[in-house]
């Protein structure tokens, strides 16, 4: 029992250490990757230098990480904590503070749910690559994702401030049309596989069509991978989907917060892209499957076979899951960096004139094809 | 009376009257820069050229008499070439200084030149260097040689106005040169006036001089407060760009046509009498006691004034004295009776001021040297030497407990009486006034007034005229019109006072006293009203 | 009358309404631009194609954009042979000046063929809006607006003020005295 405790913590502590670090390197990653889009440089001037002699060679070794900015996270961090904490006079102290938290805690905790690996033997036990093994995986996740509007709302009202309260209200009204659509963009999958266990489903996405191709949530699901991801998308409340925020316009629910309450919020956002990035990853993209890869090695589908250790099959496939979840990370940041803000109202009119009815009218068809294929 | 025709236009005119005059009347313009009305013709400058009909060659209208069926033109094209040309020849020595010179701005060489000028100078021969160049001709004038063009405008005003004949043109031709004649210096009574007649930068303010530029100035019409001629006044004040002469505000005063006090012309003593406007004023309110010197809160002021005060006219009204001062204007002097004698019944109000024997002239200079004792008089304040003297005495005694001194130096005035510590002796002393003197040095409360140039109101000249002061600053600092303060106490003590403006003051005033009916400040305009009205 | 001109809205196509495909044709150019810059980056790294710009960035304090010739930076007062200022305390400058930085005090000079002197002048750059009326009022050449003195910055208004010294003598390591 003690044992079993000890290798979910370490599964956790290993998730969320990659799921914070991922997030914070979002900050540097949306700064460089905006700046290489627009033929900027991006922010380069956080530099860590030692001003003794003798420390040469190390500043040797920190000059490429200066170059780039990679210290500039850090410079953040440090800034956001040591910002003044201001707390509006005439709000709500208590859920002032509590709102951050809930949005950080529910961004954060989607992630147990999500396997980043198949199972591996470690002296004689077998442990599942997913901090909480359960059946209904995927309900979970969006039970946790839906609970993040909490946070929103709460710090729209205890802010005691018209535009942070709009903001709320539109982070509000923007998630009742998003999730609707983003539960059926799902279904597809779900009756495809038959299962909302996560892990259950990424095996099955280890199978072939005619033998080659392999059969991941795309192949099958075209439709439902784009209506997920626009939904996905709204989501995390970043532009084009940011009515909440809308800097230009109405500041957003977190107006009235600074330092680390405010980072928090911020943190939130890249938390949500990282979630819909490993969601789709493991729904639509095979989650850890390589192909052609089973627990011996490969096995081409030309014949040729190269054999590996298990560990080694494990490795691959964990690094597997982590390339595409980035490679879909670069994805939403180019998006984010591609396209305008929607208006509010164009907003709810996608989420319910076009994105919902799709969604529908994806599942009438899966269901009818799998009905005929059976 | 001649009838002529000028520019087309008709009009009758006075025999003996010249065209410029006569143009004048038309609201036609004829530059010109050796005319000075007040002063003989010498028709040199050449600049006042205009074409008559029948007459050969262009006639200088500063001389040329009207005469019956006369036709002038001034603006033909004649008129405007000869113009430029002569603006050329009298800048055949004229340095091109404007960035230096003090006059620029309103120097009539600029004007003319805007106006008239030949843009493309034909002349290209060097300048004949004239000997002075900033050179003083006296305490109160600076001469710059090469600015003159022989106008001789200062020399006929030394010759005429006050016979004093410093100036003379020296050598000939195209070295004439203005000069102060050997061994002399310009240092008569007057001598500021030929600043302001030189059309040209060549004679300068010494006291005005680079301390501000002229554009900068702010105008306000009011009357010389320094003597009883009561000489009509600009004054003009630098108010927007306090750093040019650390904060002073009035930069100088000129004089103001007026036919019946001063003409043109002003004295030295009341062109540079101004300083006392910005400089050892009191600021604040100064509270003394037991040794102790503190600046205070208006409120403070009037409080203590206020117990003091109301206990003495509770248990001896007779013992309170009050010293009017002539520097006064008859707005507040009507207001002073009204509140002290008529509202509060203290008797012993009394004038005090100097004694009229000062320097005196036959020109403008009064010996009396306030601008308002007559105004003083004819509301009702007599100075009675000896009457105050007696007081001095009764107050040496212990029989006077409050004194209310208006501005005037008691101490210095009355040396043979001890008045400085009969001034400590007493239970209530105030002095309300503009500047610091020895009597102000030894009150309990000192209350600050404003100077005449803060103030709006009337002053009465000697001869009985009431003219109209303006005015041109706010109160400096704390400092409020000594009406103000009138008000502010009659307030205090319950009285109804419904006066909204120094006109409803005057208006009261005029209902009440004699001299003063019928007058009103329209009437009186800035030009004032003779008593014999 | 009242002209009206009707402008109508442009008319989307299909391929435009459905949206997808505008979006992959923004992201499409997005990506080129960060997969370009990427590479070209990454060749600058190892010395090739230098010559080729990824970015039109200019890092500021260590790389300086060259000012045009007639470019209007902090002023400067000229002086004579002698390295007394040129400027006659005229006021010109001071009376053209339409945010009021300028202030002169003038004093008589020792020598009367001058006359004129400035005892102090004090330039507020506070209060300056560089509009230049300042040097073409002076009739002396006087005051110049060409130090290519840009980075002005001060924790105070009072460091804001430059006075004679600093205006004849443009210290550009200073800043502000």
């Amino acid at each position: 029992m003690i044992t079993q405790i000890f290798i979910q913590s370490v599964l956790a502590f290993v998730m969320i250490g990659f799921v914070f670090n991922l997030a914070a390197l979002h900050t540097w990653i949306e700064r460089k990757q905006s700046a290489l889009i627009q033929d900027r440089i991006g922010a380069n001037r956080a530099w860590i230098v030692l001003p003794w002699k003798w420390a040469a060679p190390i500043n040797w070794l920190l000059r490429p990480f200066n170059v780039l900015g990679l210290f500039h996270p850090i410079a953040d961090a440090i800034k956001m904590f040591t910002k003044e904490d201001y707390v509006p006079p005439k709000g709500n102290k208590f859920l002032h503070t509590l709102a951050p938290c809930l949005s950080l805690f529910f961004a954060l905790i989607g992630f147990a749910a999500i396997p980043f690996g198949n199972t591996i033997e470690i002296g004689g036990r077998v442990i599942n690559l997913q901090v909480a093994n359960m059946n209904v995986a995927l309900l979970y996740i969006f039970a946790a994702a839906s609970m993040g509007v909490y946070g929103v709302v709460l710090a729209g009202f205890s802010s005691n401030n018209n535009y942070a309260v709009l903001g709320s209200l539109r982070a509000l009204s923007q998630m009742l049309s998003y999730e609707i659509a983003i539960g059926l963009t799902v279904m597809g999958i779900v009756m495809i596989y038959g299962s909302l266990d996560l892990q259950e489903l990424v095996r099955s996405q280890g199978n072939y069509l005619w033998g080659w191709i392999p059969l991941w949530g795309i192949i099958l699901q075209p439709v439902g991978f784009l209506t997920f991801l626009a939904a996905g998308i709204a989501e995390t409340k970043r532009i084009p989907y940011d009515a909440p925020e809308g800097e230009s316009e109405i500041i957003g629910y977190f107006l009235e917060y600074s330092g680390m309450k405010f980072g928090m919020f911020f943190f939130t956002d890249y938390l949500e892209t990282i979630m819909i990035a490993a969601l789709a990853t493991t729904l639509f993209f095979g989650g850890w499957q390589v192909p052609y890869l089973n627990e011996t090695g490969f096995q081409f589908p030309w014949g040729a076979s190269i054999a590996l250790a298990p560990l080694a099959v494990s490795l691959l496939q964990i690094l597997s899951f982590v390339l595409k979840v980035l490679l879909f990370c670069w994805f939403l940041m180019t998006i984010r960096w591609t396209l305008p803000r929607f208006r509010y109202d164009q907003i709810l009119k996608l989420g319910w004139k076009y994105l919902f009815p799709i969604a529908l009218a994806n599942v009438f068809v899966t269901a009818i094809v799998a009905l005929v294929m059976r | 009376m001649p009838t002529l025709k000028i520019d087309g236009q008709e009009i009758t005119v006075e025999k003996g009257t010249t065209i410029i005059r006569a143009a004048e009347k038309l609201g036609i313009s004829i530059p010109y820069y050796c005319y000075h009305p007040g002063l003989s013709i010498a028709g040199n400058c050449r600049m006042c050229l205009v074409e008559v009909e029948k007459m050969p060659k262009p006639q200088i209208s500063c001389h040329i008499q009207c005469q019956d069926g006369m036709v002038v033109q001034t603006q033909t094209e004649g008129v405007k070439k000869l113009r430029q040309h002569i603006l050329e020849f009298l800048l055949v020595n004229h340095p091109l200084d404007c960035p230096v010179c003090d006059q620029a701005g309103e120097c009539w060489l600029q004007d003319y030149y805007m106006k008239h000028g030949l843009y493309d100078s034909k002349l290209n021969e060097n300048k004949v260097k004239k000997s002075a160049k900033a050179v003083p001709l006296g305490p109160t004038i600076v001469l710059d040689s090469e600015r003159c063009i022989l106008c001789s405008r200062c020399v006929r005003f030394t010759d005429e106005i006050t016979k004093t004949n410093e100036f003379g043109i020296f050598n000939r031709a195209d070295h004439s040169e203005i000069g102060i004649y050997p061994g002399r210096e310009l240092n008569n009574k007057y001598s500021g006036n030929v600043a302001d007649i030189c059309p040209v930068g060549a004679l300068t303010d010494r006291d005005f001089r680079f301390k501000c530029r002229v554009w900068y100035l702010q105008k306000t019409e009011s009357v010389c407060p320094g003597c009883a001629r009561g000489c009509n006044i600009t004054i003009e004040t630098n108010q927007e760009r306090p750093h040019h002469a650390a904060g002073e505000r009035v930069m100088r005063l000129k004089p103001r046509y007026n036919d019946d006090v001063n003409d043109w012309w002003m004295c030295d003593a009341g062109r540079y009498g101004y300083k006392f406007i910005d400089h050892d004023r009191i600021t604040d309110p100064i509270e003394r006691s037991e040794g102790m010197v503190r600046s205070v809160e208006w409120k403070e002021v009037v409080e203590s004034f206020l117990k003091s005060f109301k206990k003495l006219l509770k248990e001896s009204k007779n013992e309170i004295v009050v010293f009017i001062s002539p520097q006064m204007t008859n707005e507040e002097m009507y207001l002073a009776k009204k509140l002290f004698t008529k509202e509060l019944g203290i008797e012993r109000v009394f004038l005090a001021s100097t004694n009229p024997e000062g320097d005196q002239d036959d020109f403008l200079i009064c010996a009396d040297k306030h601008p308002n004792r007559k105004g003083a008089e004819w509301i009702g304040f007599q100075e009675d030497k000896r009457e105050i003297k007696h007081i001095f005495e009764e107050a040496a005694k212990g029989l006077i407990k409050g004194m209310i001194i208006f501005g005037q130096d008691l101490i210095s005035f009355y040396p043979d009486q001890n008045v400085e510590e009969i001034l400590h002796r007493l239970e209530l002393s105030v002095f309300i006034g503009s500047n610091h003197n020895l009597t102000s040095e030894h009150v309990q409360l000192v209350i600050p007034a404003a100077t005449y140039a803060e103030k709006d109101g009337t002053f009465t000249n000697f001869e009985g005229r009431v003219q109209r002061i303006r005015p041109a600053l706010l109160p400096l600092a704390e400092s409020k019109p000594e009406s103000e303060i009138l008000m502010l106490l009659a307030r205090k003590l319950d009285l109804d006072w419904t006066y909204q403006s120094q006109e409803d003051v005057f208006d009261g005033l005029t209902r009440s006293v004699s001299q003063f009916r019928g007058l009103s400040y329209k009437k009186i305009g800035m030009q004032g009203v003779s008593f014999h009205h | 009358m009242i002209r009206t001109k009707v402008v109508s809205r442009p008319k989307l196509s299909f391929w435009e309404r459905i949206y997808f495909p505008e979006i992959f044709r923004g992201v499409a150019l997005t990506s080129k631009h960060f997969l370009k810059n990427l590479t070209l980056h990454l060749f600058h790294s190892i010395g090739l194609f230098r010559k080729v710009a990824a970015m039109v960035t200019i890092q500021y304090p260590e790389e300086l954009w060259k000012l045009p010739f007639r470019s209007r930076t902090r002023h400067r007062l000229t002086k004579r042979a002698d390295g007394s200022p040129r400027c006659v305390a005229c006021m010109m400058c001071e009376t053209v000046c339409p945010a009021r930085c300028i202030y002169i005090v003038a004093e008589e000079h020792p020598d009367p063929n001058i006359e004129k002197r400035p005892k102090s002048f004090d330039i507020d750059l506070g209060k300056c809006v560089y509009c230049g009326f300042c040097v073409e009022a002076c009739p002396e050449d006087a005051i110049r607006m060409d130090t290519k003195i840009l980075d002005i910055a001060a924790y105070s208004r009072e460091e804001m003020m430059l006075d004679m010294n600093e205006l004849l003598n443009p210290s550009h390591k200073s800043g502000l005295k």
